[in-house]
């Protein structure tokens, strides 16, 4: 195989824009109209994984075992969506088919055989993982509706009951289907830790427009069922550091931090924690009361809620960056941070103009900013 | 005598078969012989016709072979996979329109959202600064012992001072609480008028909505300076 090649091929390929998995779509449900139904109505989000993930792994195509870790994850997630080995094939031909079309004249035997043996290793390495996880774990996670509250206008604390236990960290998140909206996955953090009854907490924060937010806020009802995927995310509690606890959550954020906060709480050697909760107006700390049983449920946690954009509330006001920088000095604590973009990325930064080292700030970036 | 049978005077196997040579004439034995002659000369010339086509077929077998190979820009055009790429950009463009509709729909959904929302911030900023409004008024009022109307006349004596301060406080308050039941009715009126705006969007109404919205409550008077 000669990776230059196989770059130069693809940048090529790539100039074409979104034609190109446009053209490889097309082309697969041509030959195999059976798979269709494995994917959303809407293609458009589906384009651009995969031509971020060809372009990530064609980046590090000389060297597919720096990709390892992401491929076993890759063909593990799959699973979920009912991805099975002899899916491979099919893809492979229109993979190809797609390449030589776009390559027009400058497609060649070599070419082809360059591509043919990436995609085996790439596949093998996936399918591998796949079959490992298989061993362990279901592909997705069934699960019923038990209760769903409406907190506010567009924030829903939903609870589910898995059939089968969903074994996880607190902190990290599963992506999340409806039967309300097909095929369309979103990943939501885990509100609580584990459970002795397997049941699992979701807060949703309704996206104007979101294609599964908008059902799980406002159509979800008890009873119904969810999918859930498996357990992702690395914003989890590190018990071995011995430093007390920073919480920053900003909106739906709360979520992963609360489910870190009861935790701690559980811990033998509780350290101290510090958990600041904001929302653009009071009725937003959308689960005060929660909170406030927490706190007087464990001694050593704080919780301080603070609102930013309400010149009449009683408590803390002021963005949540400004709000925690000024109620003290973190830099001995471990700080772990969730909620709209600018959010964490402001607090990050003033912790680190506090002085609280790189490697104590975890983020869960939630990839939205608030309204 | 038997007519030789195929319309078009062609020899047909299924002729060849069928075919009934009358008897020799009275004295003689065997098969008519100018039947047989001119049965021969028939099957002769639907041979040679036979391998003259044969012939011109091969010569077009010939030419269209060159033309393949020869490659597309030889020929018309047309290449051997033009269907499948034609049926892949049908496809292609069928994706794309599904793809526009329900960025639309989207689109529509964000923009109601976003409206709503909007509305619903201004009703709500608009309740809070004429409550605050009006509290400073009757804060005034009772700070200056004399509220704007007052309805009683001062005369100096302290029980008559009192009382007017008494009626203007109740007046005020009566005033001012139906002030903040139309506010309130406003705003849950507006709250209603998302809701339903936003259900109607949703192709499928479910009886059982699990609850109706939460009407955000009024926070408590603020005590904001002018």
């Amino acid at each position: 195989m000669d990776p230059g090649r196989l770059k130069e091929n693809f940048a090529q390929v790539a100039m074409h824009g979104d034609a190109v998995a446009l053209f490889f779509y097309s082309d697969l449900f041509l030959r195999h109209p059976e798979l269709r139904q494995m994917f959303p109505v809407s293609m458009a989000g589906q384009r651009d994984h995969l031509v971020r993930a060809i372009a990530k792994i064609v980046s590090e195509v000389g060297h597919l075992d720096r990709l390892t870790p992401y491929l076993r994850e890759l063909g593990r997630d799959h699973r979920k969506f009912g991805t099975l080995p002899a899916h491979y094939q099919p893809l492979r031909a229109s993979l190809l088919a797609t390449l030589a079309y776009f390559s027009g004249e400058g497609w060649t035997p070599e070419l082809a055989a360059d591509w043919e043996e990436a995609y085996g290793q790439v596949s093998q390495i996936m399918m591998e993982a796949a079959a490992a996880d298989e061993m362990v774990n279901p592909p997705f996670w069934d699960a019923t509706v038990i209760s769903h509250e409406m907190r506010t206008l567009d924030t829903a604390v939903i609870r589910v009951a898995p059939r089968q236990r969903l074994t996880y960290l607190p902190g990290q998140s599963v992506a999340i289907e409806s039967e309300l909206r097909p095929r369309i996955w979103r990943f939501y953090s885990i509100a609580n830790p584990p459970r002795e009854d397997a049941t699992l907490d979701f807060h949703v924060r309704m996206i104007d427009g979101g294609e599964l937010s908008m059902a799980l806020t406002r159509r979800l009802t008890v009873g119904a069922r969810l999918r859930l995927g498996p357990p992702v995310g690395t914003l989890t509690l590190d018990t071995a550091s011995g430093r007390d606890v920073l919480l920053v959550a900003g909106s739906t954020g709360l979520a992963p931090l609360k489910a870190i906060a009861m935790q701690t709480a559980e811990l033998a050697d509780a350290p101290d924690v510090h958990l600041f909760v904001g929302a653009r107006r009071a009725e937003g700390l959308y689960d005060l009361p929660d909170l406030e049983k927490l706190g007087a449920l464990a001694p050593r946690l704080t919780v301080t809620p603070s609102v930013s954009d309400d010149p009449g509330y009683w408590g803390e006001r002021g963005s949540l960056p400004d709000v925690v920088t000024r109620s003290g000095s973190w830099a001995g604590r471990d700080a772990y941070l969730a909620g709209p973009t600018p959010m964490v990325e402001g607090m990050a930064a003033q912790l680190a103009a506090q002085g609280v080292p790189p490697q104590q700030i975890h983020v869960e970036d939630f990839g939205w900013s608030e309204p | 005598m038997t007519a030789f049978p195929a319309a078009d005077g062609r020899l047909t196997p299924d002729a060849i078969q069928s075919y009934a040579f009358p008897s020799a004439r009275f004295g003689r034995r065997g098969l008519d012989e100018g039947h047989v002659w001119e049965f021969c000369r028939l099957a002769e010339r639907e041979v040679v016709r036979l391998l003259n086509e044969r012939t011109s077929l091969a010569d077009e077998v010939q030419r269209l072979r060159r033309r393949v190979l020869a490659g597309p820009a030889a020929g018309s055009g047309v290449r051997p996979d033009d269907g499948h790429a034609e049926a892949v950009a049908i496809l292609s463009r069928a994706q794309q329109a599904a793809d526009r509709y329900v960025a639309d729909a989207q689109e529509y959904c964000r923009q109601l959202s976003d409206d709503a929302r909007r509305l619903g911030d201004e009703i709500l900023a608009e309740a809070r600064s004429r409550a605050v409004l009006d509290e400073a008024h009757a804060e005034a009022g009772l700070a200056a012992g004399t509220g704007p109307g007052t309805p009683a006349a001062q005369d100096g004596s302290e029980p008559g001072e009192l009382e007017a301060q008494l009626a203007y406080l109740r007046t005020f308050s009566d005033v001012y609480r139906t002030h903040l039941h139309a506010y309130l009715d406003r705003l849950l009126r507006n709250v209603e008028e998302w809701d339903r705006a936003e259900k109607e969007t949703l192709t499928v109404v479910h009886a059982d909505m699990s609850a109706p919205p939460d009407v955000p409550p009024l926070p408590p008077l603020p005590r904001i300076p002018q």
